[in-house]
């Protein structure tokens, strides 16, 4: 599960990520960090689902983190797709590539929600809710 | 072209054997195969026509346009689909929309390609015109919607599509371009290229034997045909291109997409497949060519010049472009295509299709393609303001072991906002700035090394306006000092000396 973590001033300085992982043992990925001294912001992939996903949210929250699940990546609209591989070389983890039959795949575990591809393709048929 | 070459069938026989339904048919990917699994002779004995396609970007593209009179009727001066300008340099009702023009209220999101999308898919289109009133037209002004159905005709020409290939771009720079070969990753990030290579139409007749004026073709979903060279065509150097037309009438969506390329503009996605009747030998051999032998260059589009003379960082071939990674400076850079294999390969299906069913047939060119021109630069007559014409020679430098104390004291008293640091030589180290010396300030810093900007963004004495201009946005910054090769700053160029001294049009004054 993907979520962003928004920090505010107040918690910005405090080790609450490092405390999460070790109280609960679930290995949180960063996907992209953007901190200053006044605020944070972390995208992070939480390989977690049921109670133990709802603990490690709740230990973020009660430290004063504000968490915003993502509820999906990006969405590809594959009747708009014409498979032209504009959006696969920025990608910076793989997550778009060609098949077989040179149609696009895009592989979701993969998805750093950066949201290069979204400005790369010609016909807008990559959106990022 | 002089030694003897065996001719193999005319084109005549060919339509009879389409005619009779016994015409062999392949795509050029069958025709690889086959001429790998059984040799050139007995694929060029067998095959009659190899198909190709092509499905890419083609900024040279638009559309005649003819909306028939209204009552009263109207000269249109200026016209306007969907707020995108139509091109009126023509009779009272005619007009040309091209695929790069662009919204002038939605801008990059929305241009004519789009607009030609729209119409083939059968949407209503927003028609809006304004003239001055004659005696024979007195009417000023009109807005009513239209669909493709509406006009009397709306017939594609394109004035250049179907390259031959294309340069590869990358980006050799430490920012993000965003270009009309697609978003290109600092630091040889990506390489991005464009081309069906192996199943591009001028690819497999390179000597243009078969593909001339008048060649019926596969346009847009529909049919077409070659009406001569397209612009910049250069087959001598690999570069050939083609005019096509067809009735965008009988054309389909699929195969003509607008498109745009971020902070670029907009253009058109166009589907083009040419059959290739193997009537001799050498077309039976250049038919099946692979992309392994289809070779391409690597440019480095963080160059800002002239597109020939972007540095070449590689050659390669469109079977390493394909396989998605380039070894680039011992690196192995991710590659992909702009342009659709996949579609390629479909309009190559499409058109062999076609020709199976007895709908498709084939064209004598009435003339030949040239197989020789030039492709020449536009040249500027006359002098162009240059940095040199426009930036301060009275520069003010600091070193690096100075006091920031000083270094402020020095900007006030002159005056200036940008003060470049050198060594002992006068070779530029850094830059500061007067928001560094406020940071600084409020960070206690003391000495200039301690704060100034290492990575300095600079330009050279002969350097265009326009580009070192481009650069200072790029970058966000309002001075670059002037340096000439050995890196010693002669001068400093800010926005206000180019506010001051710089016209429009590029003139000092």
């Amino acid at each position: 599960m993907r979520a962003k973590l928004i920090y505010s001033h107040g918690v910005v300085e405090k080790p609450i990520l490092a405390s999460v992982v070790l109280r609960t043992g679930v290995p949180i990925n960063i996907l992209e960090a953007r901190v200053n001294a006044q605020k944070g912001e972390l995208i992070v992939s939480i390989p977690a689902t049921g109670e133990k996903l709802r603990e490690v949210l709740n230990l973020f929250r009660e430290a004063g983190v504000q968490v915003q699940e993502f509820a999906e990546t990006l969405r590809i609209d594959w009747g708009k797709c014409m498979a032209c591989g504009a959006c696969i070389s920025p990608c910076p983890t793989k997550a778009l590539r060609f098949r077989e039959d040179w149609s696009l795949e895009f592989d979701e575990e993969r998805c750093v929600a950066c949201k290069i591809c979204v400005t790369a393709c010609p016909v807008k048929a990559i959106t990022m809710p | 072209m002089t030694e003897k070459i065996e001719e193999l069938r005319t084109i005549d026989e060919i339509n009879e054997k389409i005619k009779r339904g016994d015409a062999v048919v392949l795509t050029a990917e069958e025709m690889i195969k086959l001429v790998e699994s059984s040799g050139l002779e007995v694929a060029a004995k067998e095959v009659d026509i190899v198909t190709t396609g092509t499905f890419g970007a083609m900024c040279s593209s638009g559309v005649f346009l003819n909306f028939g009179h209204s009552d009263p009727p109207i000269k249109m001066a200026r016209c306007w689909l969907n707020d995108v300008p139509v091109y009126k340099g023509l009779a009272a009702v005619d007009g040309y929309l091209g695929a790069t023009a662009m919204s002038e209220t939605r801008g990059f999101e929305y241009g004519g390609g789009h607009v030609i999308e729209d119409l083939v898919s059968g949407k209503e289109v927003v028609l809006r015109a304004e003239s001055y009133g004659t005696d024979c037209y007195p009417r000023r002004h009109i807005e009513t919607t239209i669909t493709l159905e509406d006009l009397n005709q709306a017939i594609l020409v394109n004035p250049r599509n179907c390259y031959q290939r294309y340069d590869a771009a990358t980006n050799s720079s430490d920012r993000v371009l965003y270009t009309y070969m697609g978003t290109l990753l600092p630091n040889y990030g990506n390489i991005t290229f464009s081309g069906a290579g192996q199943l591009n139409p001028l690819c497999k007749d390179p000597n243009y034997e078969t593909i001339g004026l008048g060649t019926r073709i596969f346009l847009g979903g529909g049919i077409g045909y070659i009406i001569g060279e397209g612009t910049q065509h250069s087959p001598g150097a690999g570069f050939g291109t083609l005019m096509v037309k067809g009735d965008l009438k009988q054309m389909n969506s699929r195969y003509l997409r607008g498109a745009t390329f971020h902070r670029y503009g907009t253009t058109l996605y166009v589907g083009i497949g040419i059959p290739i009747p193997i009537i001799n030998m050498r077309v039976a051999k250049t038919a099946a060519t692979r992309d392994e032998e289809i070779t391409v260059n690597i440019r480095d589009y963080a160059v800002p010049t002239r597109p020939d003379l972007r540095p070449v960082v590689k050659k390669t071939t469109y079977a390493e472009l394909r396989s998605g990674k380039v070894s680039l400076n011992d690196r192995d850079v991710p590659s992909s295509s702009l342009s659709s294999y996949k579609m390629a390969r479909e309009i190559a299906e499409t058109l062999k299709k076609w020709i199976l069913e007895g709908t498709f047939f084939l064209t004598k060119p009435i003339e030949p393609l040239p197989r020789q021109r030039e492709v020449k630069p536009l040249r500027v007559r006359g002098r162009e303001i240059r940095v040199g014409d426009v930036m301060s020679r009275n520069v003010v430098t600091a070193r690096p072991s100075e006091d920031i104390k000083t270094v402020a004291s020095k900007l006030v008293e002159k005056g200036i906002d940008h003060l470049p640091v050198v060594d002992d030589e006068g070779r530029l180290i850094g830059i500061v700035t007067s928001w560094d010396l406020a940071k600084a300030i409020a960070h206690d810093k003391r000495r200039l090394e301690e704060i100034m900007t290492r990575r300095v963004i600079t330009a050279f004495e002969n350097e265009s306006i326009d580009v070192v201009v481009h650069r200072m946005a790029q970058y966000n910054i309002s001075g670059v000092p002037v340096v000439d090769r050995l890196n010693h700053v002669i001068g400093i160029l800010t926005t206000d000396d180019i506010s001051r001294k710089v016209v429009g049009g590029g003139r000092a004054v």
